[in-house]
């Protein structure tokens, strides 16, 4: 089983590549409460793509199988897993314990 | 030639363009985000004569949100009736601020792709996209669209030679693939955030 920080190293990852497309002031925080999608949000849908892209990518090659960010599964979640990066690790250790 | 064609999603509404655009889209054309679309008019006369001598076989939208801000624009354009295709084009949200947190670009394409493939009854629809702009790559191709081929050299932007890649989506590969992500991301888009995080209703527009 991956560690909450190898997995939050994972989604750090998608955001610093995304913020490698943006200027200086439009950086995003790679903290784990930056909110990412939804209310008070620091990104738009464009981007999230961006990040969903490169952690499911980055988190299926780690974790030995496919991770889906967008299936039935993960938007019918009683919260969204794409509130932070916090959020989003969860959800993807959640995935990683139900495939061990 | 302009249409009267207002396509009404939850988010965002695609509303004609209209020359009374002309100052916001060449504000918006001019902005750092857009410089990786080719060069718009130069000033709002031109931008304004430029919106009022669209073909008829043009679709140009204004993307607004529900509370009827202008926040981008979206094209389709050159819609053959015979061959049943048409090139996505001109996509860009201007005002980047208004939509972050609200799944407004994601639910702008759906409606485009709608109106595309069930009400013209498209086969196919295209665009190209400069290679170095690998956001909207990137978000094309996770919409379902295939890279088809790559103009090399194609664009000059910002004082050098870009390719050009192809990208292309068939009306099948968007009912299995482009709309159930479009659907999933406009959902993520309206989830309820972690607890005590936030107002749920927030970014609705």
């Amino acid at each position: 089983m991956p560690t909450k920080d190898e997995v939050l190293a994972i989604v750090y990852g998608a955001m610093e590549s995304l913020n490698e497309e943006f200027d200086d002031d439009q950086k995003i925080a790679l903290e784990p409460n930056t909110k990412l999608f939804g209310a008070d949000a620091t990104i738009d849908s464009l981007s999230l793509v961006s990040v969903i892209v490169d952690v499911e990518s980055a988190a299926s090659d780690a974790l030995g199988f496919q991770v889906m960010l967008t299936d039935d599964r993960a938007i019918n979640e009683a919260v969204s897993p794409f509130t932070d990066p916090d959020a989003l690790s969860d959800y993807i250790l959640v995935l990683a314990a139900e495939n061990a | 030639m302009s249409h009267d064609i207002t396509l009404s999603g939850d988010h965002v509404d695609l509303r004609p363009l209209e020359a009374g655009d002309a100052a916001l889209t060449l504000a918006w054309r001019q902005g750092a985000r857009a410089r990786l679309l080719n060069p718009g008019a130069a000033d709002a006369a031109e931008q304004a004569a430029w919106i009022a001598a669209r073909p008829a076989n043009e679709y140009n939208f204004m993307i607004q949100l529900k509370d009827g801000r202008p926040v981008g624009m979206l094209s389709l354009i050159g819609v053959n009736a015979l061959s049943k295709h048409g090139e996505t084009a001109r996509f860009l949200i201007g005002d980047e601020d208004a939509v972050k947190g609200v799944p407004a670009a994601v639910e702008a394409m759906k409606l485009l792709y709608e109106f595309a493939f069930d009400r013209l009854g498209l086969q196919r629809i295209f665009g190209n996209v400069t290679s170095d702009n690998m956001l909207m790559v990137k978000w094309q191709k996770y919409l379902g669209m295939k890279e088809e081929g790559r103009m090399r050299r194609h664009h000059f932007l910002n004082g050098a030679y870009q390719d050009a890649i192809i990208l292309g989506l068939l009306v099948d590969e968007y009912r299995e693939t482009s709309l159930p992500r479009m659907r999933a991301l406009i959902k993520m888009g309206q989830a309820p955030a972690r607890a005590g995080e936030g107002d749920l209703n927030a970014h609705e527009g």
